[in-house]
């Protein structure tokens, strides 16, 4: 089997995202704070990164709803100012076709 | 409130909705069955496999009809280092009713949405419900999109990372929870019956254990479809958190693993998913119903991590099943408070939460032998290695090779403490 880039991997999946309305929201400047960015390599996807800044980045597209970072952020879990982790709506997000 | 009521409203369209809402119409209920993903199924994933008395509880006879994918007949376990691994291989012929299947959910639960609506159930999907609507302490209906809709019951059936039942069930966490991450690659229908020395229609299960968690709690699967390989990890979250291993990492390096690699051999992927899966067991059961109102499947927590299987469909069937017969229990009797709901946990008691209990240790235990993913794979492969090498050097009685590498790989009293440990949660 072919090794893939994360983006070549998603690629073949199905999504309808929501390119404006971002079902998880995180706060990048707050995130300078946080002292374990687990998110960055909990999350199945890469959807969290470092720019060259050293800042965290985040984008929702590609996101398969597994809801991990909502368990390692402890922001995420609580809901903390500037940080929420919804469903996307009207069924909008990954459509998975073999589950 | 909107003019249309029904008598019980099923959140979730997974199996364990999907089983409720089915039995409910089919004795006549009004039940609205919502859905947050397009389809029923495109949100939900699992290994996996199934065991068929479930589907034969819920629906004698028909689910013969249900796409599943082939009947498991080839067991493996793989104990792996890095580089290698050591399988043991079984071939069982499995009487029907204790048969297990290989699925692929997105198929099957669309089909189960088919024969709830079948049946006579009223589904919407594409919707989220956002809230449970509780009136006096007791749940009335729920709020979805801008619409409430009133019920005398409301079953929650929303998975393991569900948002509603953290209301009342409390919330799962690293601690009660693995993360799951699954490829599915297309290899050609007699190309895996060749690779897995399987007859048509005929499927393997696999686990592995060791190299492909880089020594953390979990381990990898992989079960045959019709006409693709369904490969993947399973990695407690607490202690991925503690590792910083990049959970990317497991899953890239899983089907390059020389014992997998030939296995997955010019296949294509066709897609690439992550859902999480309760783990907490017996001691982390959240509430399970309350007045006007029952949490099944996933959302319950409903899982038994077996130490070499995830089990939660079957789980999730009979908990919807349950579900269903105690609502209508409650509905005849106009009471929809807990004390007449708690019938639904007496049931799971007789059934589900007994075999939550015979593995109530295992949790602990895999979490607290760390020699299970790493020493004893080594080990394994070891002995192995010793007893086929023949390089001319004078051969050595297979007793004394075993003594050898479980001497180099570990203490004695290390291995007894733990296969004591062991034998008593396995
Ligand atoms: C990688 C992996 C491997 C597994 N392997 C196996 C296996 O081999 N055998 C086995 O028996 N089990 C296995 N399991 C466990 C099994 O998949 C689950 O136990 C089972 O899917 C639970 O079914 P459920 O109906 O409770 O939840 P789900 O299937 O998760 O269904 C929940 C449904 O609710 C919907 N929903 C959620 N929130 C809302 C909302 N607010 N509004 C409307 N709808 C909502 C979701 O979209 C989803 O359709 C595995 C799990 C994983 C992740
Ligand atoms: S774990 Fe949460 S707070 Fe920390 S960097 Fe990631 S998103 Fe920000
Ligand atoms: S829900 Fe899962 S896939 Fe989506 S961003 Fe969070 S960890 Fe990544």
């Amino acid at each position: 089997m072919k090794k893939l880039s994360m983006d070549d991997r998603l690629a073949i999946n199905k999504f309808d995202s929501a390119d404006e309305t971002p079902h998880i929201i995180v706060n990048c400047l707050e995130c300078k704070s946080c002292t374990h960015k687990a998110c960055l390599y909990a999350c199945p996807a890469e959807r969290y990164r470092l720019n060259d800044m050293g800042e965290v980045l985040f984008d929702h597209v590609g996101c398969l709803e597994c809801g991990h970072c909502r368990l390692v952020c402890e922001r995420l879990y609580s809901s903390s100012m500037g940080y929420s982790w919804n469903h996307p709506e009207r069924g909008r997000g990954v459509i998975f076709r073999q589950g | 409130m909107s003019n249309e009521r029904f008598q019980v409203i099923v959140v979730g369209a997974g199996l364990a909705g999907c089983s409720a809402a089915y039995r409910l119409a089919k004795a006549g209920y009004a039940v609205l069955l919502i859905e947050r993903g397009k389809a029923a199924g495109a949100k939900n994933v699992s290994g996996g496999r199934i065991y068929s008395y479930a589907l034969e509880a819920l629906m004698p006879g028909e689910w013969h009809d249900a796409p599943l994918e082939r009947q498991v007949a080839r067991e493996m376990l793989m104990l792996m280092t890095d580089e290698g691994a050591v399988t043991v291989n079984s071939l069982f012929s499995q009487e029907l009713q204790a048969a297990s299947y290989t699925v692929l959910r997105s198929k099957l639960d669309d089909w189960m949405r088919k024969k709830a609506e079948e049946a006579g159930a009223m589904v919407i999907t594409g919707v989220s419900v956002t809230q449970i609507i509780m009136k006096g302490g007791k749940a009335c209906g729920v709020l979805a999109g801008d619409e409430e809709l009133e019920a005398d019951i409301v079953i929650c059936a929303d998975g393991a990372n569900s948002l509603l039942a953290a209301g009342f069930a409390g919330k799962v966490s690293t601690e009660t929870a693995a993360l799951g991450v699954k490829m599915v690659v297309g290899v050609p229908e007699q190309d895996i019956q060749d690779r897995f020395n399987l007859a048509k229609g005929q499927g393997a299960a696999c686990l592995m254990v060791g190299g492909c968690t880089k020594g953390l709690a979990g381990g990898g699967f992989l079960y045959t479809n019709k006409e693709s390989v369904s490969l993947g990890i399973v990695v407690d979250s607490a202690a991925l958190k503690g590792s910083q291993v990049r959970v990317v990492d497991l899953i890239e390096q899983l089907p390059l693993h020389p014992a997998i690699a030939p296995l997955v051999k010019g296949g294509q992927l066709l897609e690439y998913s992550a859902h999480l899966i309760p783990e907490g067991g017996i001691g982390m059961l959240p509430t399970l119903y309350g007045d006007g109102f029952m949490i099944v499947g996933d959302a319950a927590g409903l899982v038994v991590n077996s130490g070499a299987t995830v089990r939660g469909m079957d789980y999730a069937i009979l908990s919807g099943i349950f579900a269903a017969e105690t609502a209508g229990k409650s509905i005849a009797a106009e009471n929809f408070s807990a004390s007449e709901l708690k019938h639904y946990e007496v049931m799971l008691r007789q059934q589900v939460i007994k075999d939550m209990k015979t593995f109530k240790n295992v949790h602990a235990f895999m979490k607290s032998t760390p020699g299970l993913y790493t020493t004893y794979p080594e080990m394994a492969e070891s002995i192995f290695k010793n007893i086929f090498t023949v390089d001319g050097r004078p051969a050595r009685r297979i007793s004394k090779v075993i003594l050898e590498s479980v001497r180099r790989h570990c203490s004695f009293w290390q291995l007894i403490k733990d296969s004591i440990k062991g034998g008593s949660a396995l």
